[in-house]
């Protein structure tokens, strides 16, 4: 068994357990923490395939932004845990049922034979995975490039039409105030009478 | 492999409409809260624009951006209907945003950008085009239904809508992750070719495995039984305006998508997805047509009745030969014309502060105003498939193909579950001409002058392309390459 | 020696575990958005795996099109979630029922 083998089993194995975890904590922060788990041992599984860039795009695009996004909503709504537990008892079994039957079937319908012979090729991308990669994104994908750009959009339209709400009365900084105010508006000089204690000497 | 100049000519509609959005939305940034009208008829502006474009370009058929992009009479044909019905969904949402404070320039940049993913699925030539196109109108379409963000219909529709999208999605990148682990290739051609060789080999089962997610991706963005269940919650609580559109033209995409997905890449295995197909065919005819008896409530009602006309259109998509996908194609824009139309005419009903989405709320629209009573009869009577109108032709060719092919016995389950489903259209005729009007008041419809007219149009369109229904066919025909 | 299998089991269990969440938290929407983020890792290691092993760079660029494809996706999913919890107080599915035919 090479080391890479053992490596493979032992992310293998936490990649399951984690993501087994992910769909039965009670608590969702924790489900959110065992998915980043999950995503961290997943990008070290690619690295075993020297798929580089992706194993760091997807701990950056995953781990940094979606996971983040997600516990920052589980947090911001004050969800009450056991009502939504109900019927998970219930549902558990026959949850276990399915999945177990249908990776069964699956793995038959795949034919496990057809490719277990199959040994991992020498690297097709040479040197720089990114640059195997980066050349191909944009010369062959050039348009689902720009048409993921244009996806981008749609997602910062939408999440800022469902969410942005103008309250009356909120008090808030205008940065564009705040630069282009003139040291005449900020200090304002006033002549007074010089005071003096007592009454006239 | 590299990018040219004439990749640009190819994709000179989709092109101009990505930068006309950009304009839209600086312009919308700018005008006042009043002024928002200007942002309504620049949508409308850049829908007909781009219309002309797609219209006027006699280019020869061609594959750009590495065979990324097809452009061939299929597409162009998809395309001018989408845009075409895409028109009518803007006019006769404008009267009924307004009084629900919803007429905002999102409503209108969410469409277009919709407009575009369903162009660019259509002329889709590669799996990762399918997903890209397919993502931007689905992503576009959820937040259209959670336009309405103070409503908790509303956003209780987004949720389930987004939950069973984003699953179907999921199902579907399964599917193709395996077709690209049988084949080897993204491309659609390519994956065609590939798999016509593989007929018997090992890789034919990973293929048929891939195809069954594929085939249950496809049923679920459909709406199809069994995977119908988000449908009727979404077209209930969505606003009209938005039922409208994503009750419309995303089924003639979903056709571009499933036919290119099934003939084009997958023409080889029809033996598989024909089975398939047919049994999601009955399921829909059967659950819609039989469940629709039982609603109250028209937009669920019309919900169910899509169901039904999916199964129709899946049964054209079955058989699996030219004439076929042509009837499949004719249906699925008579369908979306339709379809139009009907929540066309929920708007032109609905009030501030009152729906008009029971049935019962056309209550004697005959007495009320007579003329668009006469619009929605048509409209009611072309969903039910009678004749002369536009709905019958459309079944009618559908059955012919599917006995053609030698699928009997689905033709006749067609029919039967067709004359049931004519009994909930045939209601809502009844309710109209025949019981009493709830109010005494005689219909004061929306001074919106587009609005009535475009719904004039439509529901006479029904009529005239029922009647005059051969160059259409044809060009569905010659775009399909069938005799 | 690792070969093409032993990613394609994996990708098939945490398919089934996906699946398997799905039907078990019918309640909790936040978990089930975490189960179909599963089901796209499961895509996303077979892509990664296929392309690899039949040396063709395209299943990676599909990849990294899901990726950010997936991100915007839950953007507005979490966007719609924030919407419904200050209309309903609930992200409870079982309660989402005021709709019925």
């Amino acid at each position: 068994m090479s080391f890479e083998l053992i490596l493979f089993y032992l992310f293998a194995t936490v990649l399951t357990v984690a993501a087994l975890g992910v769909i039965t904590v009670k608590n969702s922060v924790h489900a959110a923490l065992l998915l980043v788990l999950t995503f961290f041992t997943a990008a070290a599984l690619w690295l075993l395939l020297q798929a580089e860039f992706l194993a760091i795009a997807l701990v950056l695009v995953y781990v940094g932004a979606v996971m983040v996004l997600f516990l920052f909503v589980v947090m911001m709504l004050d969800i009450k845990v056991e009502p939504l537990r109900e019927g998970f008892v219930r549902y558990l079994p026959i949850g276990a049922i399915v999945a177990v039957v249908m990776l069964v079937e699956m793995l038959g319908l795949i034919g496990l034979k057809t490719m277990s012979a199959q040994a991992l090729p020498a690297d097709p991308a040479g040197a720089s995975n990114t640059a195997w990669l980066g050349k191909a994104l944009f010369t062959q994908f050039l348009l689902p490039f720009e048409v993921a750009a244009v996806i981008l959009t749609v997602a910062l339209i939408a999440a800022v039409m469902l969410t942005l709400r103008r309250r009356v009365g909120v008090k808030s900084q205008d940065p564009a105030k705040q630069v282009a105010v003139k040291a005449s508006e900020r200090v304002r000089i006033v002549k007074m009478e010089s005071a003096s204690k007592g009454g006239t000497p | 492999m590299s990018f040219s100049i004439q990749d640009l000519q190819l994709i000179l509609p989709e092109a101009f409409l990505l930068f006309a959005i950009c304009a839209v939305i600086a312009v919308d940034l700018v005008i006042k809260p009043a002024q928002r009208d200007a942002t309504h008829w620049l949508s409308i502006g850049v829908v007909v624009a781009t219309l002309l474009l797609v219209i006027i370009d006699r280019s020869a058929d061609a594959r750009g951006f590495s065979g990324m992009f097809v452009h061939d009479a299929v597409a162009r044909l998809l395309k001018v209907f989408i845009l075409l019905v895409t028109i009518a969904v803007f006019v006769y949402a404008r009267t009924y945003l307004k009084d629900r404070k919803l007429f905002v320039g999102e409503f209108h940049m969410l469409v277009l950008f919709a407009v575009l993913g369903m162009m660019l699925l259509v002329s889709a030539g590669s799996l990762v085009m399918i997903y890209v196109g397919l993502e931007l109108l689905t992503l576009s379409s959820y937040a259209l239904v959670a336009l309405n963000r103070d409503s908790p219909l509303s956003s209780e529709a987004a949720m389930k809508y987004f939950v069973l999208g984003a699953l179907a999605s999921g199902i579907l990148l399964y599917g193709m992750s395996m077709i690209y682990g049988a084949t080897g290739t993204l491309d659609l051609q390519k994956i065609h070719a590939v798999a016509s060789l593989a007929a018997g080999s090992s890789h034919q089962t990973l293929l048929a495995f891939g195809l069954v997610f594929l085939v249950a991706g496809i049923g679920f963005k459909f709406g199809a039984a069994p995977f119908h269940m988000w449908l009727p919650d979404v077209y209930q609580g969505s606003p009209t305006a938005v039922t409208t559109f994503i009750g419309s033209a995303p089924k003639i995409a979903a056709f571009g998508m499933a036919w290119r997905l099934l003939d084009g890449a997958l023409g080889g295995l029809h033996p598989h997805w024909g089975e398939m197909l047919a049994v999601l065919a009955v399921l829909s005819l059967a659950i819609g047509n039989v469940v629709a008896i039982a609603q109250t409530n028209l937009k669920r009602m019309l919900a169910y009745s899509t169901i039904s006309h999916v199964g129709f259109l899946l049964l054209g998509l079955a058989n699996g030969t030219p004439s076929g996908y042509a009837a499949a194609m004719f249906y699925a824009i008579a369908y979306a014309i339709m379809s139009a139309a009907a929540f066309g005419s929920i708007q032109l009903l609905a009030r501030a502060g009152f729906e008009a989405e029971e049935i019962d709320d056309f209550k004697g629209l005959n007495q009320r105003n007579p003329w668009y009573a006469f619009v929605v009869l048509l409209v009611m009577a072309s969903l039910a498939g009678i004749p002369p109108l536009f709905g019958f032709f459309a079944k009618l060719l559908v059955l012919k193909a599917a006995l053609d092919a030698g699928m009997l016995w689905l033709a006749i389950v067609a029919i039967v579950f067709a004359i049931v489903g004519a009994f909930y259209y045939l209601r809502v005729i009844k309710v109209m001409y025949f019981d009493p009007p709830e109010t005494k008041d005689t219909l004061a419809l929306p001074q919106d002058i587009p609005l009535r007219w475009v719904l004039s149009i439509n529901g006479a369109a029904l009529l005239f392309l029922g009647l005059f229904f051969g160059p259409l066919l044809s060009w569905c025909y010659r775009a399909m390459g069938a005799g | 020696m690792i070969t093409l299998s032993h990613y394609i089991v994996l990708g098939t269990i945490l398919f089934c575990i996906s699946v398997a969440g799905i039907f078990i938290n019918r309640k909790n929407v936040i978990v089930l958005l975490m189960s179909i983020e599963l089901m796209l890792l499961a895509v996303n290691t077979n892509f990664v795996a296929f392309s690899r092993f039949l040396g063709n760079v395209d299943g990676q660029v599909f990849v990294f099109f899901i990726l950010t494809v997936a991100a915007a996706e839950s953007a507005i999913g979490l966007a719609i979630l924030v919407t419904l919890f200050r209309n309903r107080a609930t992200i409870n599915v079982g309660e989402l029922d005021s709709m019925k035919g």
